[in-house]
């Protein structure tokens, strides 16, 4: 029997054809499928090398290209530690001196030409070498004080290479030891309780040494690190561009220390569940400054998150504090977020400025305590919250803001409420009254009054608390001079007490207050601690509240503390702002960590929905 | 002529020192400290003196002055304080979007000016005359902050033709979709000013004797504008072109801080504010020479073109 | 017979006209010349009695509440000053007792005593402005008024003081020749060689930095004026340069008058048709200068108002449709610099007919 032949040729053709097709559309889909992040900063970065940068926006990329030992876990709060590429949160030993971390091993670098092909495993001796470079004069690292007066042996080192010009990376620092492969000791001069947060800060990362010598000359290009991500393209200060890294070895969300009746945890874990992070295959970010540019691109769907909503357009998009009907239409997500961080003027309470001349506002007298009490007093606190800050900030009643350990919900003063009759007759009490009649307070000894306000030049903000001052202090007959100055040099002036009175900010560095606190320590002046407050009884308290850890005792000693800053008043407290960010609704997994600077590798994107809202 | 071009080659050395010298002394000595700008957050005395002493500033001010001069010579500025980058290479980077604005508007607003300048230089003294030169004066008068506000708000926001700003690595796509708004407000402003200066070259030609016996001798008013007075207008309209070439280097910082462009003029203000004087001094030093050096092109063309001119 | 010659009767003679009335003359037939003058003059007018407290006296008082609506907009949603009412009126902790440690503890009593009899007076604020309220609910039209009074006075100022430096150098330079011309030929090429934004950057930081410009507005008129002299310099050059080789300055040489008589009461007043075209056209140039100057930050100090600051607050107004302190400043700042612009036209056309 004859069976109908078989046309061979035909099948396989066709079949070559169909699969051919699938695999064409597989490939665009699969391009078309892409998740990308598209966001905007709010100012431009300067580079990549953990090290050597402090911006927020550098220090956040490195997030995300790097791993330090210990991280904050994503869902809780407040925010607490984990750990990364450390096996455990290691106890403190020997009250507080010493630290052993265990590396996971198994921990790759990212692929770079200087491996010559091969994988690279994260070793303990990595991070040695990381501190080590913080304390290289070289690198003039901005992160150098995590390190100064820390570790045994360290600071010796750092002499040594100032004065030979190069620092000895091979010679041994007792306060580190490090034991077999993965196995590293931190051996501190004194106890330090929050030595961990410093383990969890994004830039103190580890970068092989291979590929800081090897690219010495720019190794801010040149990251490459652990991290979930690699950095793909970089023109400076125009686009940065992360993708994922194919052979990191990935994450699963955490939920351990979820909140359940959070809506936004319960949000996250729906939209993260059984999800291999990071999901985001690539983030495209545009530094934008101006405002109306940054506000406007979002709106127009040209970036998917907007990071801290110009306090311009905030009546716009929150009237009366609830989402616009637009952005309702558009289900636009909002995250409120009360930073850990607060804005402050600072008065400098030494008796003469830099260069000699007198300081009306400084001296811990009565009399000039009761000039700094009345200046506070008068400023209209209101005005700034409701028309500056339009609405989004909390009056500060202690230095640390809200959200971070060791801070005080049930501390409340009014001294630093706006109160210009107060304000009125303290002056009155204590000699500050017009003798001449030109409508302006004398000092008590006859003198005239005008004190000095600067600011940076450029900033509408500054400029609109420099009126606020300047009006509120008129009201109460005090002549308030304020002046422009550069950015650069109103740092140097703060720093070196060549001002009167100044605005300030400052953001956690890690969720604890010590971090606020030790910006009125004593000897932190001509660093951090711009009023150059120096009193006796609240250095003695900070020093006897760094040998306790969390905990009654030192919430005792901090209620002391804050006393005494209401009562001497460096500072005029200010506010804590609240940011809101905004995120179209294609964007997954999305919740603001107070500390983390970027998310980016817990988000997720809806490719359709994103594709379909662009065109 | 060339005795002329080297004479002229020579005296750039005194203005280059000139620039030297000024630029060093405003930001050098007067300038902001950078260190102070590079400290980050928390950091001592000392940690600022090490910053000061890498960078190079500690140094006495004679000495710095000679690396200076050194760098002028060797073209060679080092690298960006803020940023690291190699100073030429920044510089590279950014001229690409500046030129990227800034040829296209000379092109356009040029051609636009030239034309409608002989239009109205063709109805001149008549009321469509008038109300022209009333409306370009009404249009220089408003601030060309107010309009990039305005167009961006209108053209890019509420009707979504462009896009409020961006600039992508592709030519190809900033020229058609990053650059049209930008461009089109530069020329849009800068058009009024140019058709009033070329109207009235135009009017300096009709003027002329030779215009008078070319009429005279029956030619068309047309061909009298096009064939003649446009050709002579050229000379002053192209040394115009000339004057302004240095300029489009620096771009227009408004539009680029608007519309985050990645140019030069945002670079400039960038570095000012961070005190970064390998980049100030960098970009001083070069668009003087280039400046210079136009300005001597443009003399020497002119010679040529106008033969009446003699080199002096 | 004797025959008496009498004169025959001369035409008076009249004196011939100068050129400034020969130009006041033209200028009069000049219709758009003349309505700018006028302008120009109202708003001259409007700086003298915003100068001496007569209008605009009250710009810095907030009147209104913030962004307060114009009047020809009552009644439309002003979502700003709305939420300045809400109040955070949340109860707290009972405040925390500072006796023990604050040096004012003693005379708690005596200021408790002193703060209740001070009355707090509240002035009740308005929804609705003439032309609408900035975000502190001062008076925008007021503002445009005292802002205009600031511009015109910075751009006057540093445009005469540009014009006499200008004039000066130019004069020195085109008079003398030799060496002073080289030196400031020199001075000239440096200046003009670098870029014009660097320029002013430079000597704003300066400014800023060594506060040796002054204070107050001295700062910006020293900035524009020291920046902005190049212009008049050149063209005073070129004409003394022309002037300086004709008859009547040999002659007045002959006569025995100073060079410095020469240079000032010979030829300047033959020049100064050209220095003053230039100096009301430097007077626009720095008007707008002005502007961008406030927006980088370097303009007039926090208790005065310009179109520049003005403009700068404004940037971010539009998009929340605020609209009306960008159109004030704008529109008057406009109307101004148009009408001195036309005016400049006119008074060269004047002096100078053939450049018609």
């Amino acid at each position: 029997m004859v069976l109908p032949t078989f046309q061979p040729l035909r099948i396989p053709r066709f079949f070559a054809v169909l699969v051919a097709l699938l695999l064409i559309l597989a490939a665009a889909t699969a391009d078309a499928q892409k998740k990308v992040l598209r966001i905007a900063f709010r100012t431009a970065e300067t580079g990549f090398d953990p090290q050597r940068v402090f911006d927020r926006y550098s220090v956040g990329i490195c997030e995300n290209i790097f791993e330090p030992l210990l991280t904050y876990d994503y869902l809780a709060r407040p925010a607490r530690l984990v750990a990364l590429t450390a096996e455990a949160i290691p106890e403190p030993d020997e009250g507080g001196t010493r630290y052993t971390f265990r590396i996971k091993p198994g921990i790759y670098f990212a692929d770079d030409p200087v491996f010559k092909g091969r994988k690279r495993e994260l070793v303990a001796k990595d991070f040695e070498y990381m501190v080590k470079r913080f304390r290289d004069p070289k690198n003039r690292s901005p992160y150098e004080w995590l390190f100064e007066n820390k570790l045994i042996g360290l600071d010796e080192l750092t002499e040594k290479a100032k004065k030979s010009g190069t620092f000895d990376y091979d010679a041994h620092v007792p306060g580190i030891e490090v034991r077999g492969k993965y196995v590293i000791t931190f051996k501190l001069k004194e106890a330090d309780y929050n030595f961990l947060y410093v383990m969890a800060m994004p830039n103190v990362v580890p970068m092989p040494r291979e590929v800081v010598e090897a690219y010495a000359a720019d190794t801010h290009a040149h990251p490459v690190g652990t991290g979930p991500f690699i950095l793909k393209e970089w023109v400076r200060r125009s686009k940065i561009v992360l993708e994922r890294n194919p052979y990191h070895r990935g994450y699963e969300l955490e939920t351990r220390y979820a909140d359940p009746t959070d809506p936004w945890d319960r949000k996250v874990m729906d939209e993260l569940r059984g999800k291999r992070l990071p999901a985001l295959d690539r983030v495209e970010i545009s530094p934008i400054e101006d405002e109306q540019p940054r506000y406007l691109a979002f709106l127009n769907k040209e970036h998917d998150i907007l990071d801290e909503t110009p306090f311009s357009f905030i009546h716009q998009v929150l009237p009366n504090g609830k989402l616009s009907k637009a952005l309702e239409k558009e289900h636009m997500n909002v995250f409120p977020e009360l930073q850990p961080e607060i804005t402050y003027d600072v008065f400098n309470i030494d008796d003469k400025v830099l260069g000699g001349q007198e300081n009306p506002v400084g001296g811990y007298s009565p009399e000039r305590v009761a000039l700094r009490r009345a200046m506070v007093l008068a400023h209209d606190r209101d005005q700034e919250i409701a028309i500056i800050r339009k609405n989004q900030a909390l009056p500060a009643q202690t230095p640390v803001p809200p959200g971070v350990v060791g801070y005080d919900p049930a501390l409340h003063s009014t001294e630093q409420d706006p109160d210009p009759a107060r304000a009125k007759a303290l002056l009155d009490m204590f000699g500050y009254v017009d003798r001449d009649g030109d409508g302006w307070r004398e000092a008590p000894d006859g003198r005239p009054l005008v004190i000095q306000y600067k600011y940076n030049i450029g900033g509408q903000e500054a400029r609109q608390l420099a009126e606020l001052w300047a009006k509120s202090m008129k009201a109460v007959g005090i002549r308030l001079e304020a002046t422009a100055v550069q950015f650069a040099d109103l740092l140097n002036d703060k720093r070196v007490g060549n001002f009167e009175v100044a605005g300030s900010a400052w953001i956690a560095d890690y969720p604890d207050a010590q971090n606020f606190l030790q910006l009125l320590y004593g000897p932190n002046t001509n660093q951090s601690n711009e009023s150059r407050f120096r009193l006796a009884e609240y250095d003695r308290l900070y020093e006897k509240s760094l040998g306790f850890p969390d905990g009654e005792e030192r919430n005792k000693l901090y209620r002391e503390m804050n006393r005494l800053l209401l009562a001497y008043a460096p500072w005029r407290l200010g506010v804590h702002r609240i940011f809101n960010h905004l995120q179209y609704p294609w964007v997954k997994g999305y919740k603001k960590h107070p500390i983390l600077y970027t998310n980016f590798k817990y988000l997720d994107i809806d490719v359709p929905a994103q594709q379909l809202a662009s065109k | 002529m060339t005795a002329y071009v080297i004479r002229r080659l020579w005296q750039m050395i005194p203005t280059i020192a000139g620039v030297i010298l000024l630029i060093f002394f405003l930001f050098n000595w007067v300038g902001g400290d950078p260190a102070q700008v590079l400290a980050g957050k928390i950091s001592n005395p000392e940690q600022i003196a090490n910053i000061r002493k890498q960078l190079g500033v500690d140094q006495p001010y004679w000495y710095q002055l000679w690396v200076f001069v050194q760098q002028v010579f060797t073209f060679d500025f080092g690298r960006s304080w803020s940023t690291n980058e190699e100073v030429s290479r920044i510089l590279l980077t950014r001229v690409g979007p500046t030129l990227t604005i800034m040829i296209p508007v000379l092109i356009i607003e040029t051609s636009l000016a030239v034309l409608f300048a002989i239009m109205v230089a063709y109805v001149r003294g008549s009321l469509t005359d008038r109300g022209i030169m009333i409306t370009c004066t009404v249009a220089m008068s408003v601030s060309f902050l107010v309009y990039i506000i305005v167009f961006q708000w209108l053209f890019g926001f509420i009707l979504g033709w462009f896009p409020v700003q961006g600039w992508s690595e592709s030519f190809w796509k900033n020229l058609t979709t990053y650059a049209p708004l930008p461009i089109m407000l530069a020329v849009f402003v800068g058009l009024a000013p140019q058709l009033r200066l070329y109207r009235s070259f135009f009017l300096d030609e009709i003027n002329q004797d030779y215009v008078r016996t070319a009429r005279a001798k029956g030619l068309s008013e047309k061909k009298v504008m096009l064939k003649h007075v446009l050709r002579n207008a050229l000379i002053p309209i192209l040394t115009n072109i000339g004057i302004s070439l240095p300029g489009i280097f620096v771009g227009s910082f408004l539009l680029e801080v608007f519309f985050s462009i990645p140019g030069l003029g945002r670079e400039i203000i960038t570095a000012v504010n961070r005190s970064d004087f390998p980049v100030i001094k960098a970009v001083t030093v070069y668009l003087a020479v280039i400046t210079m050096i136009i300005n001597l092109l443009v003399d020497v063309m002119y010679k040529y073109v106008d033969p009446r001119v003699s080199f002096k | 017979m004797s025959a008496v010659l009498t004169n025959p009767a001369l035409p008076p003679v009249r004196e011939s006209p100068g050129l400034w009335s020969l130009a006041w003359r033209r200028l009069r037939q000049d219709a758009v010349g003349m309505v700018s003058l006028v302008v120009v003059a109202i708003f001259i007018a409007m700086m003298a009695g915003s100068y001496f407290g007569l209008i605009a006296k009250d710009w810095n008082k907030e009147k209104g509440v913030s962004y307060a609506n114009p009047s020809f907009l009552a009644g439309s949603e002003n979502l700003e000053a709305r939420s300045m009412g809400a109040k955070d009126a949340a109860a707290k902790a009972p405040p925390v007792d500072l006796s023990d440690v604050d040096p004012l503890a003693p005379r708690y009593k005596e200021w408790e005593e002193r703060a209740a009899k001070i009355a707090v007076t509240e002035t009740k604020r308005s929804e609705v402005l003439p032309f609408g309220g900035d975000k502190w609910g001062r008076d925008v039209l007021q503002k445009a008024i005292k802002g205009s009074e600031v511009s015109i006075f910075v751009g006057l100022s540093a445009a005469l003081l540009a014009t006499l430096i200008g004039t000066m150098l130019g004069a020195a330079a085109g008079y003398w020749g030799g060496w002073a011309n080289d030196l400031l030929e020199w001075v000239y090429n440096v200046f003009t060689s670098i870029p014009y934004i660097l320029l002013i950057l430079a000597f704003a930081a300066v400014a800023a930095t060594s506060g040796k410009f002054g204070k107050g507005i001295l700062p910006i008129v020293l900035i524009l004026s020291l920046t902005g002299w190049t212009g008049i310099y050149r063209l005073m050059r070129a004409e003394y340069i022309k002037h300086s080789n004709r008859e009547y300055v040999k002659a007045a040489q002959a006569i025995g008058a100073s060079n410095w008589s020469r240079m000032f009461g010979h030829i300047l007043p033959n020049v100064s048709h050209v220095s003053l075209v230039q100096l009301s056209q430097h007077v626009v140039g720095f008007i707008k200068a002005e502007v961008i100057l406030s927006f980088l930050g370097f303009g007039v100090p926090v208790d005065m108002v310009s179109w520049g600051t003005m403009l700068a607050e404004a940037q971010n107004e539009l998009v929340i449709g605020k609209w009306w302190q960008l159109f004030a400043a704008g529109a008057s700042m406009a109307i101004l610099v148009t009408a001195f612009s036309l005016l400049t036209d006119s008074l060269r056309d004047a002096l100078d007919p053939k450049l018609k």
